[in-house]
C-alpha cells in the first residue's frame, strides 16, 4: 500500500485530512513539524507528503527544500496544504519542489482533485 | 427514504415536482430522473433567494400562474445546470490538444479557426480550450482562435462572463501552475486573466433551438450533457450541432459518449470513442445540357449509321 506523510501542527487537520487520503487508498503517517517529518523521511521514504506551510521548529517551506536534497528525496510526491494563498508564495513552494498546492480550507474532492493532478491517484 | 427527506421536509406541493419534471424534459430535452426532489429545493431555493423571491413557494406559483418564459428559462436553467469544474472531461482535452489543434494548424496553416464550447455552463470548459491553446502558442505558431460558449440565459453564464471563480472552483481539476499562470486573485476569489478571458466569447441560446443565429466552427466540444438528454432531444441537438461544424471539423464528445447508429453526417476518426470528423458533401457535377441531347436513337444506331456512311461505295 503507498504511504502518505501528513504534517501540520493541527491535530484537528491531519484527523480530517488522514481520513480523506485513507479513503483515496493511502496508509497515513503523521509529523507535528518539517524536523520530524524529514526525520521520519530518513527512515522510510513515503510516496506522497501532504504538508503545511506554517508551522514551529521547522516550516513546510524549508521541510520541502530539505526533503529534496536527500537520497531519494526527489521521489515523494510534494503537495502544500496550507492558508497561504499569495502567488509569490505559490511560486516559491513549487520552486521549492512541491508538485501540487492546496489552499485551505479543503474538502475531499479538493484533495482527491490534487492527487489526481499529482498522479497519486 | 428519499434523499429529500433526509435532508428535511420538502416545501412544495407534490404536484409541482412532477410540473417542474416535465418543463425541464420540454424546455430542455433533460429528464431530471425519478429522484429530482432534492435537486429542486436545493437549486430553486437559491435562486428563488437570489431573485428576490419571499420564499420558494412563491416562485414557483409564480411561474405556474403566470407562466413567465424568462422565468421558466431560470428555473430549467438551474435544474440542469451541471457540475462543472477545469479540465473536467479529460479525453475531450487530450483530443483537441494531441489531434484536432494540431490537425487544423497543419491545415490551416496562419489562418483563424472557430472553436465552440455546446453546454458551457459557468464557462470552464471554454477557458480550458484557452489555457490549453495558450500552452501550445509555440507548436501552433500564426494560428489564432476564437472560442465561443453557449449556453441558457443563467446565472452560470453571467458567472463565464466575470471569468470569476471560487476558492473550491479553482482547486477540482485546475493544475496549480495553471492557476499561478492564468489567474489572480480577487479578494475571496480569483478573476481569469484579461488575456485568456478576452478570447472566449459568451452567448446565450436555447441549446434546442434551430442554432440559426450561431456561424461554422471548426470543432465543436460539447460534453457530458448527452446522456442527460431524451431520446428526441439528442436526434434534434445533435442534428443542429451538425450544421454548426464545417466540412472536415472536429465533433469532440464526453467520457462514455458516442453517436450511436446514427452518424449525423460524421466519420469517427481513428476508431477513436467521442471524436468525429464532418464529413465532405460530395457535389455532384454539373451536367452540360449541350452536350447531352436526347435524341431518340441508341448509340448503336448511332454507330451503324456512321458505318454505314464510312463504308459507302465510291461512285464510278
Amino acid at each position: 500500500m503507498k504511504t502518505c506523510l501528513i504534517v501540520d501542527d493541527s491535530r484537528m487537520i491531519r484527523r480530517v485530512a488522514g481520513r480523506i487520503v485513507k479513503e483515496l487508498g493511502f496508509e497515513t503517517v503523521e509529523a507535528v513539524n518539517g524536523q520530524e517529518a524529514l526525520d521520519k523521511c530518513r527512515v522510510d521514504m513515503p510516496h506522497a507528503v501532504l504538508v503545511d506551510w506554517a508551522m514551529p521548529v521547522m516550516d513546510g517551506f524549508d521541510f520541502v527544500k530539505k526533503l529534496r536534497e536527500l537520497p531519494g528525496g526527489d521521489a515523494p510526491t510534494v503537495v502544500f496544504c496550507t492558508s497561504v494563498r499569495d502567488v509569490e508564495r505559490i511560486v516559491d513552494a513549487l520552486a521549492a519542489g512541491a508538485d501540487e498546492y492546496i489552499m485551505k480550507p479543503f474538502d475531499s474532492d479538493i484533495i482527491e482533485s490534487k492527487f489526481a493532478l499529482a498522479g497519486l491517484v | 427514504m428519499s434523499a429529500a427527506d433526509r435532508h428535511g421536509a420538502l416545501s412544495l406541493a407534490p404536484s409541482y415536482y412532477d410540473a417542474l419534471r416535465r418543463l425541464t424534459l420540454e424546455l430542455a430535452g433533460i429528464n431530471l430522473g425519478a429522484n429530482h426532489a432534492f435537486l429542486v429545493e436545493t437549486r430553486l431555493s437559491r435562486l428563488a433567494r437570489e431573485e428576490g423571491y419571499e420564499s420558494l413557494d412563491t416562485m414557483i406559483d409564480e411561474l405556474f400562474k403566470t407562466g413567465g418564459s424568462k422565468l421558466a428559462v431560470q428555473v430549467v436553467s438551474a435544474l440542469t445546470e451541471r457540475d462543472i469544474h477545469f479540465f473536467k472531461d479529460k479525453r475531450a482535452f487530450k483530443r483537441l490538444k494531441e489531434i484536432v489543434l494540431p490537425d487544423l494548424h497543419h491545415k490551416r496553416g496562419g489562418g483563424r479557426i472557430r472553436l465552440l464550447s455546446f453546454g458551457c455552463a459557468s464557462g470552464q470548459e471554454p477557458y480550458g480550450m484557452a489555457m490549453t491553446i495558450d500552452r501550445m502558442s509555440g507548436q501552433l505558431e500564426g494560428l489564432k482562435v476564437d472560442i465561443v460558449g453557449v449556453d441558457y440565459p443563467s446565472q452560470a453564464l453571467d458567472r463565464a462572463r466575470q471569468g470569476k471563480y471560487t476558492h473550491f472552483d479553482v482547486q477540482r481539476g485546475l493544475p496549480i501552475q495553471d492557476l499561478v499562470d492564468y489567474f489572480e486573485p480577487a479578494q475571496a476569489d480569483w478573476v481569469i486573466k484579461s488575456h485568456i478571458r478576452e478570447r472566449v466569447e459568451f452567448r446565450d441560446i436555447h441549446l434546442l433551438s434551430t442554432l440559426d443565429g450561431l456561424e461554422e466552427f471548426h470543432a465543436v466540444v460539447f460534453c457530458g450533457s448527452l446522456p442527460h438528454y431524451s431520446a428526441p432531444a439528442r436526434v434534434r441537438v445533435l442534428r443542429g450541432l451538425s450544421g454548426l461544424v464545417k466540412e472536415n471539423g472536429y465533433l469532440i464528445l464526453g467520457e462514455g459518449e458516442d453517436l450511436s447508429q446514427m452518424n449525423f453526417g460524421f466519420d469517427r476518426v481513428d476508431n477513436k470513442s467521442g471524436l468525429y470528423k464532418k464529413r465532405e458533401v460530395q457535389i455532384e457535377p454539373e451536367i452540360d445540357e449541350t452536350l447531352k441531347v436526347p435524341n431518340g436513337r441508341t448509340t448503336f444506331e448511332k454507330a451503324s449509321k456512321r458505318r454505314k456512311v464510312l463504308i459507302k461505295p465510291k461512285s464510278s
